[in-house]
Parts: C-alpha cells; sequence; structure tokens
C-alpha cells in the first residue's frame, strides 16, 4: 500500500506539472503589458470592464438552467434505458455523440430557420423565447458528457434492486428516481454539472448567432485584436469558474445521504 | 461472481414481465424516454437534417451526388485520415493517463482536498481549449516559450535543435490531451468510487493478490465505462477545430478545418460541399460507435 | 450648332443635378424619419478594431440617437455575413443582418444569388466604377494595402520588400494573419507575393505566390501559425503580413510594448476592397439606407481613414481638401500608396483558386 500512495503522488505531480505549467507561461505573458516591468495593467483593464460581470452573469445563469434541463431530459432517459429499453441503447448512444461532431454553426443555423420569427414555434420572436432556446441548444450541447456521466453512475449503484423495493413500499415513478435514484447517482450528476457549466460558459457560436449577450462573445471581443487582455482573461475566466465549480461542489455536500456516498 | 454490470445480457435475460402487467408498464417506460427523444429529435437531429440534405444538393437546390463525390479528393481524404490518426491518440494517451489520475486521487490515499479540487479543475480544463489553450502552448513550448527558454538557458537543453516543434502532429496531440484527460477523469472518478470497499476486504479475505483485485474485479467493472468514455474522448477531439486552427491554422489539414473553410471561409464557401464533409464526419462518427458497441460486446463476455 | 446643343445639354444638365440635388435633400429628410420610426440598426462582423468601426459606430449613434445599433458577431467573416442574411431570410428578430461588409469577390455572388437589395447613395457618383456594381447592388467602402507588422524587439532591421523575406535573418519570423485556403487577406499576401517578383497579374501571380511561399519555407522562415498581434508579441510570429489598418491598429494597441514597424513593400502593393450591401430580407431596410448614406458622407469616410483605412472616397476627398492632416500623419507615406494594385473580379477569382487548391501541395507546409 504505501508503494500505491508514493505512485499517486508520482502520477498526480506529473499532472499537476502538465497542466499548470501552461497556465503559469500564459500568466508570465499576461504580466507583461508594461515595458520592462511586470504588472497586473493587463487584468485591471480586463476587470474594470462592465460588461464583463454583466456577460459572466448572464451565462452564470444560462449554465443553471441547462444543467437543471440537462438533468431532467438525461436521468429519467438514462434510468429508463439501464432498466427496460436495453435495445435503445446504442440508438442513444449514437445521438449522444451527434454534438461533437456536427458544428454548432450548423445547429444554430437550423435553429434559425426552423423557429424564427415566422415559424410555427416563434422562439426567435422574443427575447426569454430566445434565452429559452439558448438553454436548449446549449443542453444539447452537453448531452454527451452529461449522458455519459449519468450512464457511468448509474452502473454503479444497484438499480433493478432500488426500483422493485422502492415498489414494493408502494413508491411512484417520480419518487423512484427523484428520492431514490437521482440521490445515488448524486456524484455523477455532478460530474456531469461541471463539464456542463464549463461549455456553457465558454460557448461562443450560438450565443453569438442568436444575439445574446453572453461571456462567449464578449471573450471572443476582447480577443480580437489585443495582445495582452486575452491571455490575462482567459486566467481570469479558469480561476472564476473554477471557483464556481468549487462553490457547486461545496453545496452538493448539503445534498441528502446514500448508501453510496457515506461522507 | 455476482453479475454486476447490467449488461444488455443480463436485464434482457431477466426482465420478462408478465403479459398484463407489461401492457400497462409499456407506457411508462416510453413516456421516460420521451422527453430526451423529444428535444432531440426537436433541437438536435431536425435542425441538422437541412445540412444532412444540403450535402445531397447543389446551389441549384437539385439532388446530386457530386458533393459526396468530391470527399474523395485527396486533400478531403487525407485531412479525415490525419484527423482520426490525431484524436485516435489524443483519446487513447488521454484516457489512460486520465484513469491513472482518477485512480490516483481517488483510491491512491491521498488527502481528501486534492479529490475535489482536482475534479473541479478538470472540469473547467475539460474545456480549455481554442485560441487560449493554443496560445498557452504556445507561450510554454513555441520558439520562445517559457519552457523551451529555461530549458535552453537553464538546462542547455535546446529541445528544437533536436527537432521537437510544437506546430507538428505530435505538439497537436499534446495539445488536444490537455482537454481530454480532465474529460477522462470527471466522468471515470464516479466508476472509481462505485468500487465498493467490500470487494477489495472480500477479495484479501479469499487470499486474492492486488494483481487479482484489479483484473478480476476492478477492471471488469470499471470497462464498459472507460472504453464508452474513449469513444467519447475520440469524438470529442474528432469535432475540435479551434484549437488546431489556433495552432497550426495552415500547416495541419484536419477535417473541421476543411469544413469551416467552406461553410464560413472568405473564400471557398461551397456550403454543400461543407455540408458533405460534416456528413461524412457523422458517418466516421456512427461507424467508430458501431466499432465500440461490439467491442464492448466482445469484451465483457471476455471478461465474464 | 454643336456650341449651341453644347449650351443647352450642360443647362439641362445644371438644371438635372440642383433638382437633384433638392430631391436628394427633400427624400434624405423622408429616410431619415422613416429610419427613425424602425429604430434598429443590425449590424455584422465589425469588429471595433477594424477601420475605427467603434468610433464610425459611435458617430452614427450620436447623429440618430433614436437608433439602436444591434451589433452581430463581430468576429464574423465574409462568408459568415451571407450565410447569416440566408439562415434568416423568414426571420425578423434581432438574429437578421440588415447591412453587411463583405470582401470584393462577394457582392457579385451575393446579388447572383438574390441576398443584397440596390440603393444608391447620394455620393454615389464620387466613388470609382470599378468599385461598384453598375446597378448600386453592393458599394465598395474602403480599402488597404498589405504590409508587414514588424516586432522591432526581435527583428533588429525590418524588410522593406517580399525578397528581403527570404534572407536568412528572418528564420522562423514570417507569418500570414489567416488560411490561406480560407481567408481573403492570406491568399491577397500570396497573390501580392507573386506580383513583387514580376508575374503578371491573374493566375500567373497566384502560382508565383505559391512558388514564393514554397521559398520561404524551405529557408525555414515562414511559421505556418495564423499570426495575431498576441503572437506577435510574444514572439512566435515577430513578421505579420496584414493590412495596414490591422496593422496600423495593432501599433495603437501595443502602445510600444514591443515597438513596432510598419512597412508596405515596395513591389507588390495590393490593394483590397471591401463593400457595403444591403440584406434583401432586411428588417429595417431604411436605417440600412441611413447608415449607408452616414458612412459614404464626408463625416463617415473620414472615421474610416481615422481607422487607418483608406476610404473609397479618397481621392474625391483629397480634391476638395477635407482630408485632415494630423490623420494623414499618422498613416503611412502616401508615395508608398502610389504603386498600389486594384486586382479585378477575374484576376482574384483566377488567383485565388489557384492558390486554395495548390497551397497544401505546392508550399508543403504540412504537418507530418
Amino acid at each position: 500500500m504505501k508503494s500505491g500512495k508514493f505512485w499517486a503522488w508520482v502520477v498526480f505531480a506529473l499532472g499537476a506539472a502538465y497542466f499548470f505549467i501552461p497556465l503559469i507561461a500564459t500568466v508570465e505573458f499576461s504580466l507583461r503589458m508594461r515595458r520592462g516591468a511586470y504588472s497586473f495593467d493587463a487584468y485591471q483593464i480586463v476587470l474594470g470592464d462592465p460588461r464583463f460581470q454583466a456577460t459572466f452573469g448572464y451565462s452564470v445563469l444560462a449554465a443553471v438552467c441547462t444543467i437543471i434541463l440537462g438533468v431532467l431530459i438525461v436521468v429519467p432517459a438514462a434510468y429508463w434505458i439501464r432498466l427496460r429499453l436495453p435495445q435503445l441503447r446504442p440508438v442513444v448512444e449514437f445521438i449522444t455523440l451527434l454534438p461533437l461532431v456536427i458544428p454548432a454553426i450548423v445547429i444554430v443555423f437550423g435553429y434559425i430557420r426552423m423557429y424564427g420569427s415566422n415559424s410555427p414555434l416563434p422562439f426567435l420572436a422574443s427575447d426569454m423565447g430566445t434565452n429559452a432556446l439558448l438553454v436548449i441548444g446549449y443542453a444539447m450541447l452537453a448531452l454527451p458528457y452529461m449522458y455519459r456521466a449519468v450512464d457511468t453512475g448509474l452502473r454503479t449503484i444497484d438499480v433493478r434492486t432500488l426500483t422493485e423495493a422502492a415498489q414494493i413500499l408502494g413508491a411512484g415513478w417520480g419518487t423512484i428516481i427523484g428520492r431514490v435514484i437521482l440521490p445515488n447517482v448524486l456524484i455523477a450528476v455532478l460530474s456531469g454539472a461541471f463539464l456542463t457549466f464549463a461549455i456553457v460558459i465558454g460557448e461562443f457560436t450560438m450565443a453569438s448567432l442568436l444575439n445574446r449577450p453572453a461571456f462567449g462573445p464578449y471573450l471572443q471581443n476582447v480577443g480580437a485584436n489585443r495582445a495582452y487582455e486575452p491571455a490575462a482573461l482567459a486566467i481570469i475566466a479558469f480561476a472564476i469558474t473554477w471557483g464556481c465549480m468549487s462553490l457547486i461542489q461545496i453545496l452538493s455536500r448539503f445534498a441528502p445521504r446514500s448508501a453510496n456516498r457515506p461522507n | 461472481m455476482t453479475d454486476l454490470s447490467l449488461s444488455d445480457h443480463a436485464v434482457a435475460g431477466k426482465t420478462a414481465p408478465p403479459a398484463e402487467a407489461r401492457s400497462l408498464r409499456l407506457p411508462t417506460q416510453w413516456l421516460g424516454v420521451a422527453p430526451f427523444f423529444l428535444f432531440a429529435i426537436m433541437f438536435l437531429i431536425l435542425p441538422t437534417l437541412y445540412l444532412m440534405l444540403g450535402a445531397f444538393q447543389n446551389d441549384a437546390g437539385e439532388f446530386t451526388l457530386e458533393n459526396i463525390a468530391a470527399l474523395a479528393q485527396p486533400s478531403i481524404v487525407s485531412a479525415y485520415w490525419i484527423s482520426i490518426k490525431v484524436s485516435l491518440a489524443s483519446s487513447l494517451i488521454g484516457a489512460f493517463a486520465g484513469l491513472a489520475i482518477a485512480i490516483a486521487i481517488v483510491r491512491g490515499g491521498l488527502p481528501e482536498w486534492i479529490r475535489s479540487a482536482t475534479l473541479t479543475f478538470s472540469g473547467v480544463a475539460s474545456n480549455f481549449a481554442g485560441v487560449p489553450l493554443a496560445f498557452a502552448f504556445i507561450a510554454t513550448l513555441g520558439r520562445l516559450g517559457l519552457a523551451t527558454v529555461i530549458l535552453n538557458t537553464l538546462f542547455g537543453l535546446n529541445i528544437y535543435a533536436h527537432g521537437f516543434n510544437i506546430l507538428s502532429f505530435w505538439g497537436l496531440t499534446l495539445t488536444y490531451v490537455y482537454f481530454q484527460i480532465p474529460l477522462m477523469v470527471v466522468i471515470i472518478v464516479p466508476a472509481i468510487d462505485g468500487l465498493k470497499k467490500e470487494w477489495g476486504e472480500a477479495a484479501a479475505t479469499l487470499g486474492a493478490t492486488m494483481a487479482q483485485y484489479w483484473r478480476m474485479v476492478v477492471i471488469p467493472v470499471i470497462w464498459p465505462s472507460f472504453l464508452g468514455t474513449v469513444i467519447l474522448l475520440f469524438a470529442n477531439a474528432f469535432g475540435a477545430i479551434a484549437t488546431a486552427y489556433a495552432l497550426t491554422g495552415s500547416s495541419l489539414n484536419i477535417v473541421p478545418i476543411l469544413l469551416y473553410a467552406q461553410i464560413r471561409g472568405d473564400v471557398l464557401h461551397n456550403a454543400h460541399l461543407g455540408y458533405a464533409i460534416a456528413f461524412g464526419m457523422i458517418v466516421i462518427t456512427g461507424l467508430a460507435n458501431v466499432f465500440y458497441i461490439w467491442f464492448r460486446t466482445r469484451s465483457e463476455r471476455w471478461l465474464k | 450648332m454643336f456650341k449651341f446643343t453644347g449650351k443647352v445639354l450642360s443647362l439641362s444638365a445644371a438644371t438635372l443635378m440642383v433638382s437633384s440635388v433638392i430631391s436628394s435633400a427633400a427624400s434624405m429628410d423622408d429616410l431619415v424619419k422613416a429610419a427613425k420610426a424602425e429604430g434598429q440598426l443590425t449590424t455584422i462582423a465589425l469588429p471595433h478594431d477594424w477601420c475605427g468601426y467603434g468610433d464610425v459606430i459611435a458617430g452614427f449613434k450620436a447623429k440618430y440617437p433614436e437608433i439602436t445599433v444591434n451589433e452581430l458577431n463581430p468576429d464574423a467573416g465574409s462568408g459568415d455575413e451571407v450565410e447569416a442574411i440566408k439562415a434568416n431570410k423568414d426571420n425578423k428578430g434581432p438574429q437578421a443582418p440588415d447591412v453587411i461588409d463583405v470582401g470584393l469577390s462577394f457582392g457579385p455572388t451575393a446579388k447572383a444569388d438574390g441576398l443584397i437589395q440596390p440603393y444608391k447613395v447620394s455620393t454615389w457618383d464620387s466613388i470609382p466604377d470599378s468599385a461598384k456594381d453598375a446597378d448600386g447592388y453592393w458599394t465598395g467602402d474602403y480599402y488597404g494595402v498589405l504590409s508587414f507588422l514588424v516586432n522591432k524587439d526581435l527583428v533588429k532591421e525590418s524588410p522593406a520588400d517580399w525578397a528581403d523575406l527570404l534572407k536568412p535573418e528572418f528564420a522562423n519570423t514570417v507569418a500570414l494573419a489567416g488560411d490561406p485556403r480560407a481567408s481573403n487577406q492570406a491568399i491577397q499576401a500570396v497573390y501580392a507575393a507573386g506580383l513583387s517578383g514580376g508575374a503578371a497579374a491573374g493566375e500567373a501571380a497566384g502560382t508565383a505566390g505559391l512558388d514564393f511561399f514554397k521559398k520561404l519555407n524551405a529557408a525555414g522562415n515562414f511559421v505556418p501559425v495564423i499570426g495575431k498581434p498576441a503572437t506577435l508579441a510574444q514572439g512566435q510570429t515577430p513578421i505579420l503580413v496584414t493590412w495596414d489598418y490591422n496593422a496600423l491598429a495593432g501599433r495603437d494597441t501595443l502602445k510600444g510594448n514591443p515597438p513596432v514597424d510598419v512597412v508596405v513593400p515596395k513591389t507588390g502593393v495590393v490593394a483590397g476592397v471591401y463593400v457595403q450591401a444591403i440584406s434583401a430580407y432586411a428588417p429595417h431596410p431604411n436605417a440600412a439606407k441611413l447608415w449607408l448614406e452616414y458612412l459614404y458622407s464626408d463625416e463617415g469616410q473620414i472615421g474610416w481613414l481615422k481607422g487607418y483605412c483608406h476610404p473609397i472616397r479618397f481621392n474625391d476627398l483629397a480634391k476638395n481638401g477635407k482630408l485632415p492632416a494630423d490623420v494623414m500623419a499618422k498613416l503611412p507615406p502616401a508615395e508608398a500608396y502610389t504603386a498600389a494594385v486594384f486586382p479585378t473580379l477575374d484576376e482574384q477569382g483566377k488567383s485565388k483558386e489557384a492558390i486554395t487548391k495548390n497551397w497544401d501541395a505546392v508550399v508543403g507546409a504540412n504537418v507530418k
């Protein structure tokens, strides 16, 4: 076991080095804005921009909505497929891989054509409608990750036994999924939530083409012709997103305990 | 050994509800997956059908196979090939490295805060791609990158003189791995979490060595999830464009760059060819998915 | 008799001009009213750093505060703008662009696809014929020439011409600002290199340009990264081939850190023209027309000049002495522009074909 711990540290150290060195290099470059001396000028410029807070706030809200929508769509589907409809699994897995290879720009152009102001489902006719369409689009983009995470989580619990036990005790399907299954796969759902959050914060194409004031277009705008500010912005975005996720992580500690999460 | 994996085989064998109950239950399970399919059809499949149709049309709107035929051009074929190679390399490297890190933080006896910090960091890093990532690697391993300069001045090691170049296939793979590893870590940690302590204790009680425990308990349990994540990593790399574009823009010919050149470019702008290229990508992803399912079924049988 | 006819003709021409001035003034008021009634203008692909668009848009907003300007995707390329019009044919929401600003070759193709509508601005006659569509579907708005942006921290002596770039002291320095298989800027750079070598305009210059870059790559001077001010400052791409207005704007943002040089090459000076057009499906056509009127007024044109672009009515403004001296002082010397070549649509088309198809094969900056 001792050697196990040693190797764990080695692996962790190597991983940490690989991930932090490029970030350090970016920070080093962003500090070079003032000639001849390291300074936080680039950071001051970025943080002082009122659009930074506005767009970031918008994207955080969109991310939370996307996570909720994603959970509502994916968890029941993954559960039923695991339990009763295994023959649908290949179809569903293929569908969940599609958002990765279909360019977001194609999906958005499809939305504009199908849900424009003249269509039977005019999402784009109003601000709230467009926001809703954006959240749905994000949920589609995050589908691969959310599904894979939830599916992995469902594998680790005995879905059949839990379901049958809950049914014997008289639970309806809503209770089963909401109060029995979901708490047990919370870690996996949390993983999916992290990935969704990161995707939504950085997403550019959909927000830009649907003309929404999100963080992605703002990032792109600043990065276009500046030299030092984009590096500072990348680091700030990274740090803040990491902070938000840690917050989600901490809040999840207050979730109901389950056999799968004894701590 | 208890059948812990809910493979198709197991479930199909055990669920055969009585006839009347089946007709009562049928609506519920289809209702359960209905939202998923409804959303997928309305917001994923239908909007991209325009692209599928566009692949088979020309500018005049007539049906034609010339766009598909145009995919056989050497430049496009080599682009697909390089894309597949980069995706395979980065997904395999990312998968195994990610697995190692995941095992290290969950089972390695490391302090608790390392696990949560790594998980949240991985969540962010899995989406750190595009221009910021490419720039970070240029700033690290470019000719005037921080690491290059430090290695040169402090250790006298000029990596460029030894043939290293960040603007190359392996440079691009190295950069891709930056978001592949975290993706693997985030997804596989719950699976490793699911390895109950009791199993390890039971195995030890029965006299199994560490190696046997890993080979007969851990790997079979994690294998399906691992494989599923590998294909996710593959598709993730296959569809990634922003990073490649920013890093090796005009020197590396990968499929998403070609696709974007046709759909978005200032110059080429044959949108139908772009749609055909995207159609080809979907086909390849489908084939990869088929291969994954075949491989998983076979290996699950072998692992039992 | 001819003298008499001449007098009559010139008199009637004068009357026509006066009446058209009067009628255009009246119609201008109508246009302003109609545009204000629409209340919004949606633009696309106008980065604030590009040709000083930030200030131009601000100027428009200050002049017509009742019209809000909704700016879509500033990162869009010309292809994106055309696709946006196509996608939004049935959508009158804020995602649909009213006006587009695209590369020269996109004008005729957009017209052929029925995506734009004609409008002749009041200053129509002072715009050179080669830079506008005869029916008014698209109008050239500004141009710039290709130049070298040089990081003086890393490059001691700036190159003066294309041939200089091949010298050994410029190893690992030269980069294009786009992908030569897709970006107009990069393709024109290859074309310019070809022209500088003495090749004939059109396809020959395209092929010659490819040969030049092949030599550049073989000499180890070419860096196949898409260059930006960030990569220039970081050191990966110390010499960047880009439009002069982008280079000058980059010089401004870098503020001397690092100090840069903007060099217009002695030979192979290629001018790239961009054109304005109104979308045929524009939700706010009158606001779009008012926008065009503003852009082609003296105020708009000088706004672009302040952004280091040469407005299309440059010669007209110069003739009437309307060019502010302080703005002119910031641009490269005027002699550099005397050798500027304006490729025709035909030449552009043929060279584009040659360059995009053969870049991978000839230059082979392909990655192993």
